[in-house]
């Protein structure tokens, strides 16, 4: 279709003009709201207070999206919004992984509030053309696109009949029709979700940047928490934004010679060191695939079992060498060294609406091969692939249909649902086409696709429900907490990683803390209160990235050469100095390590409340599935048969006699309770009741004390 | 030998950390090592041989995908 | 092609061809504005020079870097978006930057300083 026509099928229900406000140290202080049930646009001014409190990001989503919501809301409220905010730090071209945006909305998955950090160039040029976030509230009655005009300063938005809804279509002709060069291509980033967003709870938003080499509008992904869901049922087809220019300096720093240096010199610890560490130039993220597998950690068939033997048949170097295109700079925002976001070109898919097209498929990420491929027992690249391009394109997160597929597959194994419940998809463990005949479903809106989509939480329910399943065996196997589905790593026999997945906000991602290693093999933390200490450092420093605008992989991908002589490499303190320059040179004021985690404690402490408010957030929603704590079966157990009769000798456990079914019990218990003691030892490190209740206390001491969350919490102390 | 704090069970005469990391099966490529506290290169990790009594450190950098 | 050649052995340390080239592009004498450097060592003096290599055209995620049709890579400074990429990856360190600027600067192969060079250190080479 050609855009003439696309064009002339628009309908302008508003156009709103506005001043641009130039950044002055990381910020406008200005942000846009725009409500799409009534049309109305305004900019709001950013308050010292919220500034001093909430710094940016995902600090400033939380803050919006409490005052938009009441404890009734739901994902599909009219008042329920989607919010995307960048940092102070967001934009900056010097320093790898700068250009993140950070989007909250309540969600379909948990009720309660989700964030999302993403790159593409959306939020960085957000800013560029005045704003420090934005807010979309309401719903439209029509498909609408929103353009954020920071050239034309305008803002409009347009019904649009004729768009496109899947991503990799709907960006391309987005950016084609507000970028006529390849200069201007540059300047346009573009929000879309896709066509299986519509029909499912997994929804994602995918935001796009241009490859100039490619000549093509890629996408990195809003995935967890169903904000794409959100995005369609508001009936969005797409957010553009058009940037006037990029230049190093828009961020108008404090000290930009300060910025300049700390990039350089992580650029250079790229140049020598990342070949001999981690490949991300090379391969990104998928560079842990055969890592996980070696360790016993890569989710297979459900998350029952750590490795697999066809492991080898999707290691990185096998996409190195057969699909991904080597040598391109492929970072998702200006000045990312890193360069993560890896690419198969002319790609051609054998299935769906797309058969014979050769596109461009992002990845694969390691989260993408080993919930698309290995915890569905799926060992065969190119599926891994097309599932990654079509999830991506459908506008679905991998993650979840990862955890969610596998699950449907378990239980199509055990014979709790079978061919007629799932409409003839025989959904074995390894069954590419009955994967990709499944997400296909999900984009249509039919079949089981419409009931898998929903989510593991929800299909346990349909499952005990319509098919008598046995609720607490799915409640054990379900790999999902607070609605969220677990990504795709194995924490059974780490217990911290067991509290870095349970003991989170938003659900069970590891965007908080992954602590395997350390724990596990690494032996650095076993103690309860050292647990405890990680699960509170890790968490606070790592929701620091949120409210700043910035990646978490350049602070511990790649390392300088002597950190393994410091006193906690674990820490990579060089690099946490980088972070504490770049906030110093972006807005002039000095930060250390307490002030940094104190700023995430606030937002932390802030959004755990939040989750109280809406319904969750207490010791009962922090409780976690136990297929994700030890062997739930007799497979599972003799799989690791005599590692686990070793812990419990250890433990003093007398086994004489002792049926495998008996042993399973008894190392439940145990487990069981060492999670419970875990959790003690979490909440009180983190200044909570025992009940995961923030006390006024900590909030004081936080200068958190705000009437809003004192009034939440008031109830349960 | 203790690794990372816990009996080495696989300890044997003249074993080098080399060998103790192909006997853990310690793929992954940044590690650090220590032997009694000292840390030990990579270049070093084949000629450095373990007593019966060290005190051997093999953590593992990496903290989340 | 066309590019700078160098011979250590013959550098006195003088200068003058960092004078030339910062005089020449910024109206600066300002040794840190130069595109070409020299520093003393214990007993040689050390030239850093471009060798149009093109690992910066490379990294560069705007391609605002490209070869001529010389082989000599130069800057499209309105395509740069300032992220120095390519002063971290340059292996010879000649990618240089200057807080001044918002873009990087490099050697273009102009010859200049070969004009002022009393020794004959350095050279342009048509390849």
């Amino acid at each position: 279709m050609n855009l003439q026509e696309l064009k002339n099928n628009r309908k302008i229900l508003t156009e709103y003009s506005y001043e641009k406000k130039d950044l002055y140290r990381g910020y406008t202080d200005k942000t846009l709201y725009i409500n799409i049930s009534n049309n109305e646009v305004k900019v709001k001014d950013v308050s010292d207070r919220m500034k001093e409190k909430f710094i940016g990001g995902k600090g400033y989503g939380m803050r919006y999206l409490w005052d938009a919501v009441t404890p009734e809301t739901r994902w599909d409220s009219e008042e329920n919004e989607i919010i995307v905010a960048v940092g102070p730090v967001g934009g900056i071209t010097q320093y790898p992984g700068s250009g993140k945006s950070l989007v909250c909305t309540i969600s379909p998955m948990t009720d309660i509030p989700i964030d999302s950090n993403v790159g593409g160039y959306f939020g960085p040029y957000l800013k560029f053309s005045g704003f420090d976030a934005l807010e979309i509230q309401g719903k439209a009655e029509r498909d609408v696109v929103i353009i954020i005009d920071g050239k034309e300063k305008t803002v409009r938005i347009e019904e649009a009949p004729l768009e496109a809804v899947d991503g990799h279509i709907l960006g391309e002709q987005l950016t084609n029709m507000y970028g006529n060069s390849e200069s201007e291509k540059r300047l346009v980033s573009v929000i879309t979700a896709g066509t299986a967003a519509e029909h499912t709870r997994i929804g994602i938003l995918n935001f796009t940047f241009y490859d100039l080499r490619r000549k093509t509008a890629r996408m990195k992904q809003a995935g967890r928490g169903g904000i794409g869901t959100v995005f369609r049922n508001k009936k969005i087809k797409a957010v553009v934004v058009i940037a006037e220019e990029v230049k190093g300096n828009l961020n108008n720093a404090f000290d930009q010679g300060i910025i300049n240096e700390t990039g350089i010199k992580l650029h250079r610890e790229m140049a020598h060191l990342d070949h001999l560490q981690n490949n991300m130039r090379k391969i990104g993220t998928a560079n842990i695939i055969e890592v996980m597998d070696a360790y016993d950690l890569l989710p297979v068939h459900n998350f029952q079992y750590g490795s697999h033997p066809d492991t080898k048949k999707i290691e990185s170097k096998v996409f190195i060498r057969d699909y991904c295109t080597q040598n391109m700079p492929d970072g998702c925002w200006y000045g990312c060294s890193v360069a993560c976001s890896k690419a198969a070109d002319n790609f051609e898919l054998k299935t769906g609406p797309y058969k014979g097209h050769k596109v461009v498929v992002d990845g694969p990420e390691y989260e993408n091969a080993a919930g698309v491929g290995a915890n569905c027992g799926i060992f065969d690249p190119h599926a891994v692939l097309e599932l990654n391009f079509y999830c991506d394109t459908y506008g679905i997160d991998t993650i979840s249909y990862g955890t969610l597929t596998a699950f449907a597959m378990e239980c199509y194994e055990r014979g709790i649902i079978n061919k007629e419940i799932t409409g003839g998809l025989d959904l074995r463990f390894g069954n590419a086409d009955a994967s990709l005949a499944l997400i296909h479903q999900m984009a249509k809106g039919e079949g089981f696709g419409l009931i898998a989509g929903q989510g593991v939480h929800r299909m346990k329910k349909h499952f005990v429900e319509n098919y008598g399943a046995d609720a607490a065996f799915l409640e054990d196997i379900g790999a999902e907490q607070k609605g969220l589905e677990y990504s795709q790593y194995m924490s059974k026999e780490s217990l911290a990683q067991q509290g870095g997945y349970g003991l989170t906000n938003k659900g069970p991602q590891h965007d908080e803390a992954w602590l395997i290693f350390m724990d596990m093999i690494n032996n650095q933390i076993p103690t309860f209160e050292n647990k405890a200490e990680a699960l509170h450092y890790f968490p606070m420093f790592r929701t620091w990235f949120g409210l700043l605008g910035l990646c978490k992989l350049p602070w511990n991908d790649i390392v300088p050469a002597n950190n393994s002589e410091t006193e906690e490499p674990a820490k990579i303190q060089e690099h946490v100095d980088n972070y504490h320059k770049l906030y110093y040179g972006i807005t002039g004021t000095k930060i250390d390590s307490a002030e940094m985690i104190r700023q995430s404690e606030r937002v932390y402490n802030f959004q755990r409340i939040f989750n109280i408010r809406m319904g969750k957030g207490l010791r009962k929603n922090d409780k976690t599935p136990y297929r994700t704590m030890g062997p739930v079966t007799k497979e599972e157990y003799l799989s690791r048969e005599s590692n686990y009769e070793k812990q419990m000798i250890e433990l003093g456990f007398d086994l004489t006699g002792k049926t495998v079914e008996e042993k399973i019990a008894l190392l439940r218990k145990h487990r069981e309770s060492q999670y419970e003691q875990l959790t003690d030892a979490v909440y009180k490190r983190r200044g909570w009741t025992m009940n995961g209740v923030p006390t006024p206390e900590k909030l004081k001491d936080l200068g958190m004390d705000l009437p809003e969350l004192l009034e939440v919490i008031k109830p349960y102390l | 030998m203790l690794l990372n704090n816990r009996i080495f069970d696989h300890y044997r005469e003249n074993m080098t950390i080399g060998d103790v990391i192909e006997v853990m099966r310690f793929t992954y490529p940044r590690l650090v090592v220590k032997v009694n506290g000292r840390l030990i290169q990579k270049s070093e990790y084949n000629s450095t041989i373990l007593n019966e009594n060290d005190d051997v450190k093999i953590h593992h950098l990496l903290a989340g995908g | 092609m066309k590019r700078l050649i160098k011979d250590e052995s013959l550098c006195i340390g003088c200068g003058a061809c960092e004078e030339k080239c910062s005089t020449a592009y910024f109206k600066e004498n300002n040794r840190e504005k130069s595109r070409i450097k020299v520093e003393k060592m214990e007993h040689w003096n050390r030239l850093t020079i471009c060798t149009q290599c093109g690992v910066c055209a490379e990294v560069c995620p705007t391609l605002a870097l490209k070869k001529d049709i010389l082989g000599v890579v130069r800057l499209n400074k309105k395509e740069c978006v300032g992220c120095f990429i390519c002063v971290g990856f340059c292996p010879e360190d000649a990618m240089m930057q200057h807080d001044d600027y918002h873009e990087p600067f490099k050697c273009i192969a102009c010859g200049l300083c070969t004009e002022v060079c009393p020794t004959g250190a350095i050279k342009i080479r048509e390849f």
